[in-house]
C-alpha cells in the first residue's frame, strides 16, 4: 500500500476577477516522483505552481504538505517548509554574482544556514548545477542555459523537499537538454521529489514518473506517460478537435 | 437637515475643483504610467502666469484660461520630448525613476517661482471675489460657483474628448494596454506627448481656478498634489470615470469632518494625508474594485 | 577579498581622524561646518539602509529627526540629562518606524514614497497643530550645562557609528536580504526571504540613527519648531544626498553628505546662490535620474572604467 503521499491537491482553483485560471485541479505527489504537468499554452500550469508555492492565494481548495494545510500561506513561509519553485522566465539577481545569488537560497531557505554551512552548500550546489566555474561572475551577464541552471541552483540551495520546476528546459540546446535530463535524476537520486512544467514530450517522458495534463484549467488526464500521450482527450487537446475525433 | 444640505452642497463645488485636478495627474498615469510629481508645480506656476496676466494686463482669471490652458499643453508637449522621453521606458510598473526626475522638475519650477514672483503670499483680487449667492441656506463665494462651472465645462470636454473622438479613443486603448495600443496602429509615442500636454493642461486650468479661491505662495500645491494622488488611487488607478467618484467621496469625508467633528480646520491635511495612506494600503485598486469584490463575494454565498 | 576590506578600514579612518582629531586643530566656525556633515553623514547613511541598499524609497524621513528631537527637548524639560534622552529618542523613532512601516510596506515603489510623503506631512501639521509640542512655534531646550564639544564629538561617533553600523549590515546576511529585495522582491521571498520582516528591521535601524541624530540636533540648535524638524525639505535633502553621491553604495551617501554640507556653507554665503537652492536640488536631482542613477559612485566608476579602456596594455587586475 502506497504510503501517504507528500503533496495532496485537492479542488484548488484560480480565478482572477471574471477569469479562471485554474480550475477544481486535484492531484497527489508520492515521495521521490518526479511527476509532471504538461498541457497547451495558458492551460494554468504555471499559476497552479504559483498557488503551490504561495505567490498567489488559491479561490478554492486545499493544499496539503507532509500533511500540513499549506494553502495561503506567503511565498517564504512555504519555501521554510521545504517546497521550491524556479521561474519559467528567469528572474536573477542581476548585480549579484552566481555565488551570491545562490547564497540567498541557502541563507533564507529551509535551513536557513549560517556561519560555515553557507558556503560551503553554495560551493556543493555549484559543482552540481556546473556553475562552479562562474561563481564570481555578475548573473547579469549570464547565458540563458547559465541562467536557468543559476534558477535551479538557488533553489536546490534552499534545501527542498519538494523542487517546482517551470520549463526549464525552454530555450534549450539538444546537448543542454540532456544535461537537464541529467541533473534532474541526479536531484531525485539525492532525494528530492520534482515537480515539473515541461513542453518538451521527449524530456518529459524520458524523466517522469507520472504525468498530468491540464487544459484551460483543468485537469484532463493523469497516469503514467506513455499512456497520457496516447490519451486521445490529450491529443485533442494540443491538436485541435479535428484530429482528435478522427484519432 | 439643512446642514446636511449643505454639506452636500460644499462636497459637490469641492469635488468639482478636486476632480480638474485630478484628471491632469490620471490621464498622464494612465497612459504613460508616470507618477507626476511637477504636478504640483505645475498647478502653482500656473496659479503664478494667471496672477501676472490679471496685474500687467487687468485679465480677469477665468477668462485668461483661455490663454494659459493652450499655454501650458504646450508646455507639457515640450516637457515630455526633452525630458521624460529620455527614461528608459518601465514597462507596466511605474518607476522610480520618473518619480524622481519630476520631483526634481518641481523643485526647479518652485526656484523659478521664487525668483520671477518671490516667495511672498500672492492673491488675486476681482470685483467679484468677495461677493456670494445663497443656496439652501448656505452662503456660498461667486469664485468657487465660477470654479465649478468651469471645473463641469472641463470635465464635459474631456470626456467628450475621450469618447467621441479619435484622439480620445487612441488614449484610453494607450491606457489599458500600450502595446496592444501599438499593434493597433496607434504612435504611442505621439500619445504619450498629448497625454503630457493634456494632463499639463488640466493642471493648469486647476491651478488657475485655484488662484481665485487661495492665497499662494511657491510652495503652494504639496497638499492638493496629495489629495489628487489620493483620489486617483480611490477612484481606480487608469479609470477616468473613478477619478469622479473619488473626487466626491474626498469632498465628502472632508465636508463631514468639518462640518459634524470639533476637528479643527488645521488637522483637515492631516485626515486626507492618512486617508491617503489608507486607501493606498486597504484599497490600492480603488473602491470600484473594492465594491465589485463584495458584490462578488455577497452573490457567491 | 582582502583588497577592498582594507581600502574600506583606511577610508573609515581618515573619515574617523578627520572627525574626532578636528577640535584639536580647527575654529568654532570650521567645527561647526563638521558638525553639519557629521549630521549629513548620519541622516544619509541612515536612510541608504532602506532607500538605497532595500530599495524602498521613503520621502517622509524628516518625522524621526523631528520625533528624537522632540523626545529630547521635552525629556530634558522634564529634568532629564540630555545625553540620557537619546537612547529614549531613538528608541521612539524606532516605534514610530514600525507603526508606520507595517501598513506602507505593503506598498511597492512610487507608492510606497508617495505613502511615505502622507505620513510626514501628517506627523508636521499634527505637531504643529497639538499643544504639549508647543504648537507651531515650538521647544526650546531648557539651558545650561551644554557643551559644544561634547555634542561634537557626540555628533561624529554617531557618524562613524551609522557608517560602521551600514557597512556591518551591507556584509552581513541581512544586507544581502535587503539587495535581493531592492533588485527583485518576489523572487527574493520566493527563496525564504522574509521580505516584510526585513525592510521593517532596516526602516528601525535607519529611525534609531536618524532619531538619535536629531536628538543631538535639539541639544546643538536649542530651539526647535515644525518647521525646523519636521520639514519637507529636510527629507528631500536626506534623500538627496545618497541619490547624488551614489545609491546603494557605501560611500555614497557619505560623499552626498559633503558635497551638500558645501553646498550649504557656499548657498548661505552667498545672497544671490541663497533662493537657488532648489534650483540646484532639483536640478542634481533630475541630472543624476537623466544620465547617472548611480550618482558620483557612478559617475567615478565610469570614468575608470574610460581609463582602463585607453590604456589596453595594462597589466590584468
Amino acid at each position: 500500500m502506497a504510503a501517504a503521499p507528500l503533496l495532496e491537491v485537492s479542488g484548488v482553483g484560480k480565478r482572477f476577477g471574471g477569469l479562471v485560471a485554474v480550475a477544481e485541479v486535484s492531484f497527489a505527489v508520492q515521495e521521490g516522483e518526479i511527476f509532471s504537468v504538461i498541457g497547451p499554452n495558458g492551460a494554468g500550469k504555471t499559476t497552479l505552481f504559483s498557488l503551490l508555492v504561495g505567490s498567489q492565494r488559491p479561490t478554492t481548495g486545499s493544499i496539503r504538505f507532509r500533511g500540513e494545510e499549506i494553502a495561503g500561506l506567503r511565498n517564504d513561509q512555504v519555501v521554510a517548509r521545504g517546497l521550491v519553485r524556479t521561474h519559467q522566465i528567469v528572474r536573477p539577481f542581476r548585480d549579484m554574482t552566481v555565488k551570491q545569488n545562490v547564497s540567498v537560497g541557502a541563507l533564507f531557505g529551509s535551513k536557513q544556514l549560517r556561519g560555515e554551512a553557507a558556503p560551503a552548500k553554495v560551493a556543493e550546489v555549484l559543482e552540481r548545477t556546473g556553475l562552479a566555474a562562474r561563481a564570481r561572475v555578475l548573473a547579469g551577464t549570464l547565458t540563458i542555459g547559465e541562467l536557468k541552471r543559476l534558477e535551479i541552483a538557488r533553489a536546490l540551495a534552499t534545501e527542498p523537499t519538494v523542487l517546482c520546476l517551470d520549463e526549464v528546459m525552454g530555450g534549450l540546446n539538444p546537448a543542454e537538454i540532456q544535461g537537464a535530463m541529467a541533473l534532474i535524476r541526479e536531484i531525485r537520486k539525492s532525494g528530492i521529489t520534482v515537480l515539473m512544467i515541461e513542453h518538451h514530450v521527449h524530456a518529459v517522458v524520458g524523466v517522469s514518473d507520472r504525468v498530468m495534463v491540464l487544459n484551460f484549467g483543468r485537469k484532463i488526464a493523469e497516469g503514467r506517460p506513455q499512456e497520457v500521450l496516447r490519451d486521445p482527450a490529450v491529443v485533442s487537446a494540443y491538436l485541435g478537435d479535428e484530429e482528435g475525433a478522427a484519432a | 437637515m439643512e446642514k446636511l444640505a449643505g454639506v452636500l452642497l460644499s462636497s459637490l463645488f469641492a469635488a468639482g475643483l478636486y476632480a480638474t485636478m485630478s484628471y491632469g495627474l490620471a490621464v498622464i498615469y494612465g497612459v504613460m504610467r508616470i507618477i507626476n510629481l511637477a504636478h504640483a508645480g505645475l498647478m502653482m506656476l500656473a496659479a503664478y502666469v494667471t496672477l501676472s496676466l490679471n496685474t500687467w494686463l487687468g485679465l480677469d482669471p477665468f477668462l485668461s484660461l483661455l490663454v494659459v490652458a493652450p499655454l501650458f499643453f504646450g508646455i507639457g508637449v515640450v516637457l515630455d520630448l526633452t525630458i521624460v522621453r529620455r527614461l528608459p521606458r518601465g514597462g507596466n510598473a511605474p518607476s522610480m525613476q520618473s518619480l524622481l526626475l519630476l520631483f526634481g522638475l518641481w523643485l526647479v519650477l518652485q526656484n523659478l517661482a521664487y525668483l520671477v514672483w518671490s516667495g511672498d503670499t500672492q492673491s488675486i483680487l476681482t470685483p467679484y471675489t468677495m461677493t456670494s449667492v445663497h443656496l439652501l441656506g448656505e452662503s456660498y463665494g461667486v469664485p468657487l460657483l465660477l470654479v465649478f462651472g468651469v471645473s463641469g465645462l472641463s470635465l464635459v470636454g474631456l470626456d467628450l474628448l475621450l469618447r467621441r473622438t479619435f484622439l480620445g479613443k487612441a488614449i484610453r486603448a494607450v491606457t489599458q494596454n500600450r502595446d496592444a495600443a501599438r499593434l493597433s496602429g496607434v504612435n504611442a509615442d505621439r500619445i504619450s506627448a498629448v497625454a503630457f500636454g493634456l494632463g499639463t493642461a488640466f493642471a493648469a486650468i486647476a491651478g488657475t481656478m485655484m488662484s481665485t479661491l487661495y492665497a499662494f505662495t511657491p510652495d503652494f500645491g504639496r497638499s492638493f498634489l496629495l489629495k489628487a494622488f489620493c483620489i486617483i488611487v480611490l477612484g481606480g488607478l487608469g479609470s477616468f470615470t473613478g477619478v469622479a467618484v473619488g473626487a466626491l467621496v474626498l469632498a465628502l469625508i472632508e465636508n463631514v469632518f468639518a462640518a459634524y467633528t470639533p476637528i479643527p480646520t488645521s488637522f483637515q491635511d492631516a485626515i486626507s494625508f492618512s486617508l491617503l495612506v489608507l486607501v493606498l494600503v486597504a484599497a490600492p485598486n480603488g473602491l470600484p474594485a473594492l465594491f465589485r469584490g463584495f458584490s462578488r463575494k455577497a452573490l457567491a454565498r | 577579498m582582502k583588497a577592498p576590506l582594507t581600502r574600506s578600514l583606511v577610508w573609515f579612518g581618515v573619515l574617523a581622524a578627520g572627525l574626532l582629531g578636528a577640535p584639536a586643530a580647527a575654529e568654532r566656525g570650521t567645527l561647526n561646518d563638521l558638525w553639519n556633515v557629521a549630521f549629513a553623514i548620519v541622516l544619509a547613511s541612515a536612510w541608504n539602509l532602506l532607500g538605497g541598499f532595500a530599495g524602498q524609497i521613503s520621502l517622509g524621513y524628516s518625522a524621526f529627526v523631528g520625533i528624537g528631537a522632540y523626545t529630547t527637548v521635552l525629556l530634558a524639560m522634564a529634568g532629564w540629562n540630555p545625553w540620557l534622552t537619546l537612547p529614549v529618542a531613538a528608541a521612539l523613532a524606532v516605534a514610530f518606524s514600525v507603526i508606520i512601516g507595517l501598513p506602507t510596506f505593503r506598498l511597492r515603489g512610487p507608492y510606497f514614497s508617495i505613502a511615505t510623503i502622507g505620513v510626514g506631512e501628517a506627523v508636521r501639521v499634527i505637531a504643529s497643530g497639538v499643544e504639549f509640542t508647543g504648537g507651531s512655534s515650538g521647544l526650546r531646550m531648557p539651558s545650561g550645562g551644554f557643551n559644544f564639544i561634547s555634542n561634537y564629538y557626540g555628533m561624529a561617533v554617531l557618524a562613524l557609528f551609522t557608517v560602521a553600523v551600514v557597512f556591518f549590515i551591507h556584509h552581513d546576511a541581512f544586507g544581502l536580504a535587503l539587495d535581493a529585495i531592492r533588485q527583485d522582491i518576489d523572487a527574493a521571498e520566493a527563496l525564504g526571504v522574509q521580505s516584510t520582516r526585513y525592510k521593517l528591521l532596516a526602516h528601525a535601524v535607519s529611525a534609531a540613527l536618524v532619531g538619535a541624530a536629531g536628538g543631538l540636533f535639539a541639544m546643538n540648535f536649542q530651539y526647535i519648531s515644525p518647521g525646523s524638524v519636521f520639514d519637507f525639505r529636510l527629507s528631500l535633502s536626506i534623500v538627496l544626498m545618497p541619490i547624488v553621491g551614489g545609491i546603494a553604495t557605501l560611500v555614497g551617501p557619505v560623499l552626498g553628505a559633503v558635497l551638500f554640507s558645501y553646498l550649504q556653507i557656499k548657498l548661505l554665503a552667498s545672497p544671490a546662490l541663497r533662493d537657488s537652492y532648489l534650483f540646484i536640488y532639483g536640478g542634481l536631482l533630475m541630472a543624476v535620474m537623466l544620465f547617472e542613477p548611480r550618482g558620483m559612485v557612478g559617475l567615478w566608476e565610469r570614468l575608470v572604467r574610460l581609463r582602463s579602456r585607453q590604456r589596453p596594455q595594462a597589466a590584468e587586475a
